[in-house]
């Protein structure tokens, strides 16, 4: 087991550096010239000598000039910056924000755990929901809760969550105001204690109640189906015929097989709280992960996204690993220690 | 259907529940908060923009984001000048009690400016001279530079600010502490004469306990201002930036919090404020200042969510806002925007070369049509390089009618104009009948321009293509590449436009022809952008027009005009008129934007009318162009 986590646990490492080279690189193809970009506006109040000046220094300060390789190697953190110093990812300095004007280190601190804290709880609410849901409908296959729940899940995962979210707010915050539109608090209070966290329930619970119900069908119907295919077994008719309680040939005997293409999805929904949606957070005015991304692709400000991207990939590597374990730890004909 | 509902709803309430309480510990709020709960007071508005904030109240040394530049306004006003409602740069009677002018021998220039004895921070520190000063002697440090903060301009307008920003002195020599209550500052004789000269002695104040855990004061021992007591560190001033909690500031309103999670600031009345330069002081008691999503703002207006939107531009936004006006219960301001999108041209190479094809292009354009399907009924044209808010503009506007060209719509004109200039050859040299157009050239004119054609006898003939260069999911270009690059009228003209859709950076690196970010962009290749501009207070083009090589290689005049009346108006206008000077400022002024309108090296499209939309509590709130909601919230009531 050891050996094989560690034999894993190397190719991670090869793959982290071929993605972050390539990452890297593709960033930097992008033509744009951040020295200038910091400078334009200043151009206007000093002279064109002094500009230039400023300009070329600018340009060797961040060591535009160098060759790819070392650029990278300096972003990386083994090779020495223009000062001399190691100052890189392996460092923990994931770069500095042209648009923020921070590291890159500060500008996620705040986002990533209000996406953190909101993402936690969707999931959550969602597996809550859906996988109940998946088990009954495949339980009572054809009959008419499961043919309705087909047809509302269908309809919700064909949907797109920004058309939900819309529909939402104008059902929930204009026509019944029962939620906010947007925003994380209540403007200008200061609340603390109890009354604080009302006021914020009461702001996270459209966004909460949307991305619950965009992803409801996607995982009802990926449940049933793994259900379905488990309660046509042998041993399920056969543990039947033995007399065995429905209840427990449905949760130990089917579930326990359903579980396996089941838990991929599952462990990528919790891996993926880290990464914020664009959609959701950009609609109702949170500050997560999902809205940073954006403003730093509008804003040209690629450190900043190379580093969030470099973190979601050491994520899905991380994610990666831990679904080959539990593929051990749930269906014992699978060895991983070979 | 509905017991579901009910059923994920609650079950949402629950969890959002417990995950508020596990996660009430992340919202990282700059203000100490007290244990009761406070009811929002009614005195209030919450303004909504679009722009979020950043929290970055760093004197805008560091960063430009209007929402932050709002809060910096809001709080900071003790500036020695201002603009005024109508753009214009005033003293602010209310901290300055005076500013003498001394031109010294050696060509600088001497400011002397008197501080009004009683003004106090929010705090209740007195602010005197020192204050003033402090400004300038963190902004320029070698330590405010290290921590990334762009002071380079202000530092070489003033005598020994380069030298004390590299670290070269300690003192910078051209500011004077004269006496508690007087500072003077020496401009360098290279940024003199210049128009606008008396926004350099303008400085404003700053408590040296927000930038330094040191116990410094300013001192002058005659040779200049100095630092006293210890030294700043970079991280200290990096640090000021973000300091939320009892900042210390001297403007309308203190902020009382600043909630990094929800990037949302409060700001309450400063009991110690004297006044803006009017000495109007506010009466609104608190403001809360909040970002609104673009696609729901309207909705966030009607439920209450925010008081007030700004600067709408978008039809079918205006459209809603006026409903709500029509429909009671709010009300909505107009004003022109001091900028326009445009059609810019580079004119050293190409067809854009030459003034008719530019010409061509402007009659070939229906511009009232295309401004009014733009902006949806809310926008209007200009003719030369101005907004109509501006007071040159106000002021001149009957001569400019008069004397500029409106080019307005007329395909009869555009070929008359490319006749008149030689566009009447076909490919082969003969007389033009149809399709495109070409015009015997100059090796010099043809240049390496791809198009050109070369006839046996050696004729080089040019066609009239213009390669048009793009940014991506632009809406004014995809109107512009039906109502002028596949217009009938185009192709009727003997013109053939073509479009080139690019992303932002790309399309930055061939107006530059920025060859470092590839060789290609050092090769001219598009003759037209659009693009978009908009005017400040300050109106100085010096420089944009220019013929010197290197400057235009340095990315200077990016329209690469050819015409020394350009340049040489261009640069009288604000180095060759004294401050004071509105007289000469006006006509020089006149003169360029006719001679600018006459060369067109850009034709102006649209220019939008902005609309504000306020709940009817609010009122005396009039914003424009150039008076922005953090100056004109002074003046507004709530009742």
């Amino acid at each position: 087991m050891a050996k094989y986590v560690l034999k894993r646990i190397g190719y991670l490492v090869v793959v982290f550096f071929i993605v972050s080279f390539l990452m890297y690189s593709l960033y930097n193809l992008i033509p744009s010239d951040p020295a200038r970009a910091q400078l334009e506006e200043q151009k206007k109040s000093l002279k064109p000598e002094v500009y230039e000046q400023m300009y070329q220094d600018l340009r060797r300060e961040m060591g535009l000039d160098d060759p790819l390789l070392l650029r990278y190697a300096r972003w990386i953190g083994v090779a020495p910056d223009v000062n001399g110093e190691f100052n890189g990812l392996f460092e923990g300095n994931l770069g500095y924000s042209i648009f923020f004007k921070k590291n890159v280190i500060e500008c996620i601190a705040e986002p990533i755990q209000t996406t953190i804290f909101i993402n936690i709880f969707a999931t959550i609410l969602a597996l809550g929901i859906t996988i109940p849901l998946g088990i009954f409908c495949a339980v009572h296959k054809g009959s008419k809760f499961d043919n309705g729940v087909q047809v509302f899940t269908i309809i919700g995962y064909s949907i797109p969550v920004y058309i939900i979210a819309l529909v939402f707010i104008f059902l929930f915050a204009v026509v019944w105001r029962i939620f906010p539109v947007s925003g994380m608090k209540t403007p200008g209070s200061n609340y603390t204690g109890l009354r604080a966290v009302v006021d914020q329930l009461y702001y996270f619970a459209l966004p909460l109640i949307v991305m619950t119900f965009g992803s409801l069908g996607g995982m009802t119907r990926y449940v049933r189906a793994s259900m379905i295919d488990a309660l046509s077994m042998d041993h399920i008719r056969t543990a039947r015929a033995k007399g065995v309680r429905e209840k427990v040939v449905i949760y130990s005997h089917a579930w326990r097989n359903a579980l396996l293409p089941v838990i991929t999805l599952i462990i990528s929904w919790f891996l993926g709280i880290f990464s914020g949606s664009v959609i959701i957070e950009n609609t109702f005015n949170i500050n997560g992960m999902g809205s940073l991304y954006i403003k730093a692709l509008n804003n040209h400000d690629y450190e900043l996204a190379l580093a969030m991207q470099m973190f979601y990939t050491v994520v899905s590597l991380i994610g990666a690993l831990i679904t080959d374990l539990s593929y051990g730890l749930v269906d014992p004909r699978v060895r991983i220690d070979k | 259907m509905k017991r579901v509902l009910s059923f994920v709803l609650v079950f949402a309430m629950m969890l959002s529940l417990a995950a508020c309480n596990s996660g009430s510990s992340t919202s990282s709020t700059g203000s100490q908060q007290s244990s009761s709960t406070d009811t929002p007071v009614e005195n209030q508005i919450i303004f909504g923009n679009t722009t979020e904030l950043s929290g970055d109240l760093g004197n805008a040394w560091w960063t430009n984001n209007a929402a932050d530049m709002d809060i910096r306004s809001l709080i900071d006003d003790y500036d020695v000048i201002v603009t005024d409602q109508e753009g214009a740069f005033v003293e602010n009677k209310t901290v300055c009690g005076g500013i003498e002018s001394t031109e010294n021998e050696d060509g600088t220039k001497t400011f002397t400016v008197k501080i009004n004895e009683g003004l106090k921070y929010n705090n209740g520190d007195p602010i005197t001279a020192a204050d003033y000063v402090a400004y300038a002697l963190i902004g320029y440090s070698p330590a405010a530079k290290a921590a990334g903060a762009k002071n380079d301009a202000g530092a070489a307008q003033v005598v020994g600010g380069t030298a004390y920003m590299n670290g070269e002195a300690d003192t910078i020599t051209g500011i004077r502490l004269v006496d508690e209550y007087t500072y003077s500052i020496t401009i360098s004789a290279d940024y003199l004469p210049y128009y606008f000269d008396v926004v350099y002695a303008s400085l404003k104040p700053i408590s040296l306990k927000m930038y330094a855990s040191a116990d410094l004061t300013v001192k002058d021992d005659g040779k200049g201002v100095y630092l006293d007591g210890g030294e700043l560190k970079k991280e200290e001033i990096d640090a000021s930036r973000w300091i939320y909690e009892d900042r210390i500031s001297a403007g309308p309103y203190s902020l009382v919090e600043f909630d990094q999670a929800s990037l949302q600031a409060t700001l309450e009345i400063n009991p110690n404020y004297a006044g803006n330069f009017e000495g109007q002081k506010p009466s609104v008691e608190k403001i809360i200042y909040t970002k609104a999503v673009q696609e729901t703002m309207m909705d966030n207006l009607k439920t209450g969510g925010v008081d007030m939107l700004t600067a709408l531009t978008d039809g079918s936004e205006i459209n809603a806002a006026l409903d709500l006006e029509a429909a009671g219960g709010f009300h909505t301001v107009k004003y022109d925007r001091n900028g326009y999108g445009v059609l810019s041209f580079q004119c050293d190479f190409g067809p854009t070369q030459f003034q008719s094809v530019r010409h061509a292009v402007a009659y070939l354009l229906d511009r009232n049509e295309f401004a009014n399907q733009f902006c949806q009924g809310y926008g209007s044209v200009v003719n030369g390089p101005y907004g109509v808010a501006m007071w040159m503009y106000q002021e001149s506007k009957e001569e400019l009618s008069e004397k500029l060209n409106p080019y307005s719509y007329s395909v009869d004109k555009a070929i008359e104009e490319l006749e008149a200039d030689g566009w009447v050859y076909d490919k082969d040299g003969n007389d033009y009948k149809e399709g495109i157009r070409y015009k015997k050239v100059t090796a010099e004119e043809a240049g390496d321009y791809e198009h050109n054609v070369t006839l046996d006898d050696g004729t080089i003939l040019m066609p009239l293509i213009i390669e048009w260069a793009s940014s991506e999911n632009n809406s004014v270009s995809e109107l512009l590449s039906v109502m002028l690059a596949n217009g009938e009228q185009t192709a009727e003209a003997g013109m053939q436009i073509n479009m080139h859709t690019m992303s932002f950076d790309d399309l930055l690196n061939y107006r530059y022809r920025d060859a470092s970010q590839g060789d290609q962009y050092g090769v001219p290749t598009y003759g037209m952008y659009n693009l978009a501009t908009d005017w400040t207070a300050q109106y100085d083009v010096s420089y944009n027009f220019t013929m010197d090589p290197e400057l235009v290689a340095a990315g200077y005049n990016t329209q690469y005009t050819q015409d020394e009346q350009l340049d040489q108006l261009s640069m009288d206008m604000v180095y060759g008129v004294e401050s004071g000077d509105d007289a000469a400022y006006l006509e020089k002024w006149v003169a360029f934007v006719e001679r600018w309108n006459e060369y067109l090296p850009e034709i102006p499209l649209y220019s939008n009318v902005y609309h504000d939309v306020m709940n009817d509590k609010i009122q005396n709130l009039e914003c424009n162009a150039l008076w922005d909601f953090a100056h004109a919230v002074v003046y507004a009531t709530v009742g």
